[in-house]
């Protein structure tokens, strides 16, 4: 414990000079920026500033590229609570309550709720990253394909509690974002699939168009041409803050989604974008009021804000402890250390002290400025709902267009959003949810391949999933969570059968 | 004679030396884009980057790098092979190039790009790749690998970046080599690859050198051998296929420059010029030491040679391993 | 009747039947070797069935007309300017596919004034440009006019 504490005071002795403040606070605002424009998101980002950090040393540069990602955590909340468009895809869950929240007048209350959530996520999550970087980089590296394929299941289940109203309609929706994210070149044998002969398809659907589309377009064709479009907001200073009722209906969703996210940042391989919409989902279902869902809880944002932001912490844990990558973002980042002469291993944390805890100390201090940034910014923020809608959404519509191309400037790209914000429009007509599409369609090539992989790996042999503890218990987990769950559907169904025989009763003449 | 045939004379003569003077619109005279299918972070990109650095100092016009990425490099790829054969649009490619057409052809569908879309300019980075096992498993030696290949046939597991990939590639055209048949478990990217090496996952990898260096010298991974031609200078104790006797066995993941078939051999002269003085630049130096990829410059007809018998050792490669449905169990 | 329910679930179903379709060129493997064709087959099942299953439970649904569709014709107005706006970005540039389109939305279907309208869309085109190209370098497509 000692040596911990020495530790953090040479990670502040490093990050408190002034050069490496700078780099953070400007990997700050960066990332928020990035994070509030539509569609791009964290990884767009580093990747843009990539080049940019070359001519610093090595410090300075993981610091300015992990604040920009954990500040489009932070940013990406912004327009998913205003105008209900994914600031990036982990942000989705967010547009849901979060809107909602922000069409009863509560956008203040909802974005500071974003803003302490992340924070306190934040903060906990480095230090969890700080005491038990190693022997949890350790134990994530123990979970392959077949341990991976179980989580996915989990995750599927998830997709169950995601949406209020029929189980069966957000089902079909799953249905859809599962077959949706089938589009692509198959890893495991080399086909395209469903790509018809634009190499462009050949990554798949991509996540991002899809969440701007389905959420940010649809949106403003659906609003758009309301006789009485959306109400112009004037909020006053008062209600820009939570109320008392309202902070202490998220502390529990913040401390949930801490955890949550973090351990599914550990997880290599997993798309981190899912920590959102578990949280969203154990919330709904720990919620007392579960019919507030959709509809402006609370919790509904708290927790999933809080969850994307501890997943960026959880994802260096593999990063920096073993020099392995967890994702796409940490393998950037790790690009960025070895062009700056620093060998990312097992040994990093030995062999660099100094950046190490220099880095640790900088997130902390990162998470600092990003809540004295974004907290006093809620009011200028909320400002934009005072523009006329008329102004508002063509504006809207141009920045998911760059957004959508910001990403791989990929014209079919923004094809896919214009296309699924029709799709998005069409079904909310039909009153159909369109968040499980974006989750189907993430986990779907992940559930694919770690279940081929794993065959692969046992030369066709299913008992791989049994035989290997943990595996084995994951799966042991979700039956047992599927079986309550059937059972409690059952339950409900009977009743409503019953309901129905009664009302038909009635009906009768 | 008249004014007029004078005036006519004159103006012939103006427009005459303008002719040359506008073809001598020097090459390069605006900015010029070097295509990277990969994504930033990567190999390709980390190399592409310091030798458009360099290209700008020797051109003096900049030199940007632009990630195209998609479909294993295939969007890149073809973005550049259908650019304007001006000079103003390069490629910086792997090995990959050859593998992604033959893989189209494999499966009748019509391939995004043909190599014969783009002219080789120069040859920047050839890493051999080297085949890595963890400390704990039984194999000392390469020989033990191949001697346990081939007593177990398809019990030996190893991951690669994706199928037809790379390192895909490079195991497979050992296999073929030595007569060993081994169990692939494809994996989504390189860092993947090795997360699953690292944890136990499968028994082995072919993996670039840069990338395991940390791990070997922190004791958690052991090279057995390696597909150069000669030893990786970081690892002089690891030796070659080649000097255990499987000449076939040859692979290098690298990296050159290309330009879309149909580039003015002036304008090619040029480039491959400036690449000569860019990689002898001491800053490129630097920049490549930082990554540990160690420069091996051919240009012009030495690397036309060098590609050629590549493309045709990745082609046979490629076409040996089929497709995955078709091979019998 | 045709209700909410059944008009989705009739769509999916249908959709569900389409990738079947085109999974035959798939090859489906084999239990221990699941090939490139079984997941979207399998998914595609299931897929059909929630289909059917929503359009056998879809009686009681909202009626097809009495949904609200009165945002219609703006909507449809609407994602005509974004195709425009896709379809232009290349071949005419960004600047001036979103000069165009915000011109047209917000003064011939917004009908604001013309000040307005010019500030509006000459303002957004340059400056996301500016905010995108310029300070995230994030390269736009620049046309042949130059913008």
């Amino acid at each position: 414990m000692l040596e911990t504490l020495q530790n953090l005071a040479l990670g502040f002795s490093v990050a408190l000079q002034p050069p490496i403040l700078f780099y953070a606070f400007a990997g700050c605002v960066i990332g928020t920026l990035v994070g509030v424009l539509p569609g791009v998101g964290p990884l767009a980002g580093i990747s843009l500033l990539l080049p940019a950090t070359f001519g610093l040393d090595a410090t300075r540069a993981i610091v300015l590229l992990a604040g920009i990602y954990y500040g489009a955590m932070y940013g990406g909340s912004t327009t998913s609570i205003l105008m209900r468009i994914p600031g990036e895809a982990a942000s989705v869950m967010t547009c849901i309550d979060g809107y909602a929240m922000a069409r009863k007048g509560r956008a203040g209350a909802a974005l500071a709720i974003a803003a302490v959530g992340s924070f306190v996520a934040g903060t906990v999550s480095v230090v969890a990253l700080m005491l038990l970087a190693p022997p949890l980089a350790s134990f994530a590296l123990r979970l392959g394909p077949p341990e991976n394929f179980a989580l996915l299941l989990l995750g599927l289940l998830v997709l169950a509690y995601m949406s209020g109203g029929s189980m069966l309609k957000s089902l079909a929706m799953a249905a859809l974002g599962l077959l949706l994210g089938m589009v692509g070149i198959d890893p495991m044998s080399g086909y395209f699939r469903f790509a018809y002969g634009v190499v462009e398809l050949g990554d798949g659907i991509g996540v991002v168009p899809l969440a701007v589309g389905l959420f940010g377009l649809a949106e403003v064709l659906a609003s758009a041409g309301q006789p009485t479009p959306p109400r112009v907001q004037k909020p006053k200073l008062r209600e820009l803050l939570p109320s008392r009722q309202e902070w202490r209906n998220s502390m529990a969703p913040i401390g949930r989604g801490t955890v949550l996210g973090f351990l599914i940042g550990i997880v290599p391989g997993s798309a981190h974008i899912i920590s959102s919409f578990v949280s969203y989902a154990v919330e709904r279902r720990l919620s007392r009021h579960p019919e507030e869902f959709g509809h402006g809880a609370v919790a509904g944002v708290a927790g999933p804000e809080s969850a994307n932001n501890s997943a960026t912490s959880g994802a260096f844990v593999p990063m920096l402890a073993l020099g392995v990558p967890s994702g796409p973002i940490p393998a950037v980042m790790l690009a960025a250390l070895m062009v700056h002469g620093v060998s990312p291993g097992p040994l990093l944390i030995q062999q660099q002290p100094a950046l190490f805890w220099g880095f640790i100390a900088s997130m902390y201090v990162g998470n600092v400025m990003l809540l004295m940034l974004n907290l006093p910014m809620v009011g200028l923020f909320v400002n934009v709902l005072r523009i006329p809608y008329g102004l508002l959404y063509p504006a809207i519509i141009v920045f998911c267009v760059v957004g959508v191309y910001a990403v791989n400037g990929s014209v079919v790209d923004v094809w896919i959003a214009v296309i699924m914000g029709v799709l998005g429009w069409l079904l909310r007509k039909l009153d159909f949810e369109t968040a499980p599409i974006v989750l189907g369609a993430i986990l779907a090539p992940l559930l694919e391949m770690s279940l081929r992989q794993s065959l692969a790996m046992s030369d066709g042999h299913y008992a791989i999933f049994v035989t290997r503890p943990i595996a084995a218990v994951l799966l042991a987990v979700g039956a047992a969570l599927l079986l309550l769950g059937l059972r409690a559907w059952i339950v409900r169904g009977l009743d409503w059968r019953g309901r129905l025989a009664l009302a038909e009763k009635g009906d009768a003449p | 004679m008249s004014r007029f045939r004078i005036a006519l004379a004159l103006a012939a003569g103006l427009l005459g030396m303008a002719g040359p003077a506008l073809a001598q619109d020097v090459y390069p005279s605006r900015p010029i884009t070097m295509v990277v299918p990969f994504p930033p972070g990567g190999v390709a990109d980390l190399t592409a980057r310091p030798v458009a650095a360099a290209m700008e100092r020797t051109l003096k016009q900049p030199v940007g790098v632009v990630n195209k990425t998609g479909a294993a490099g295939a969007v890149g790829m073809q973005f550049a092979a259908t650019s304007k054969p001006d000079g103003y649009t390069l490629l910086l490619a792997l090995s990959s190039i050859s593998i992604i057409p033959e893989a189209d052809k494999l499966f009748g569908r019509p391939p995004a790009y043909t190599v014969d879309q783009l002219t080789p300019i120069a040859l920047i980075s050839a890493d051999p790749t080297v085949l890595v096992v963890r400390t704990e498993s039984p194999w000392k030696t390469a020989k033990d690998f191949i001697e346990d290949g081939r007593q177990r046939p398809g019990q030996i597991s190893y991951s690669s970046s994706g199928i037809y990939g790379t390192l895909h590639m490079a195991m497979e055209l050992l296999s073929h080599a030595a007569g060993i048949k081994l169990r692939h478990v494809p994996h989504a990217g390189a860092g993947p690859a090795l997360t699953a090496l690292l944890g136990g996952h499968v028994d082995a990898l072919a993996s670039g050198p840069a990338v395991v260096l940390p791990h070997i010298k922190a004791g958690k991974l052991r090279a057995l051998a390696g597909w150069g031609e000669s030893r990786v200078a970081a690892l002089p104790d690891v030796p070659t296929f080649k000097e255990l006797g499987y000449p076939d066995a040859e692979f290098y993941i690298w990296a050159g420059v290309f330009a879309p078939r149909g580039t003015p051999e002036p304008v090619l002269a040029r480039l491959r010029e400036a690449l000569r003085t860019a990689v002898a630049d001491p800053e490129f130096k630097g920049a490549m030491d930082k990554i540990e990829t160690p420069i091996a410059f051919k240009q012009g007809d030495d690397f036309a040679r060098f590609f050629a018998a590549d493309a045709k050792r990745l082609a046979e490669g490629v076409r040996k391993v089929g497709k995955i449905d078709e091979k019998k169990p | 009747m045709l209700t909410i329910d059944r008009a989705g679930g009739g769509a999916l179903g249908l959709f569900a039947l389409w990738v079947l379709w085109e999974c035959r060129r798939l090859p489906l493997g084999s239990w221990r070797e699941p090939g490139p064709g079984a997941f979207p087959a399998a998914l595609a099942l299931v897929a059909l069935g929630l289909g059917v299953a929503i359009v056998a439970f879809g009686g009681r649904a909202t009626r097809l007309r009495d949904v609200d569709w009165r945002e219609t014709k703006r909507a449809l107005v609407i994602v005509a300017a974004g195709a425009f706006l896709t379809l232009g970005l290349e071949p005419l540039g960004y600047r001036l596919s979103v000069l165009v389109i915000l011109l047209f939305l917000v003064g011939a279907v917004e009908r604001r004034g013309l000040v307005t309208t010019a500030a509006f869309a000459a303002g957004m085109a340059w400056g996301s440009f500016y905010l995108f190209n310029t300070l995230l370098k994030v390269p736009l497509p620049v046309g042949p006019l130059g913008f």
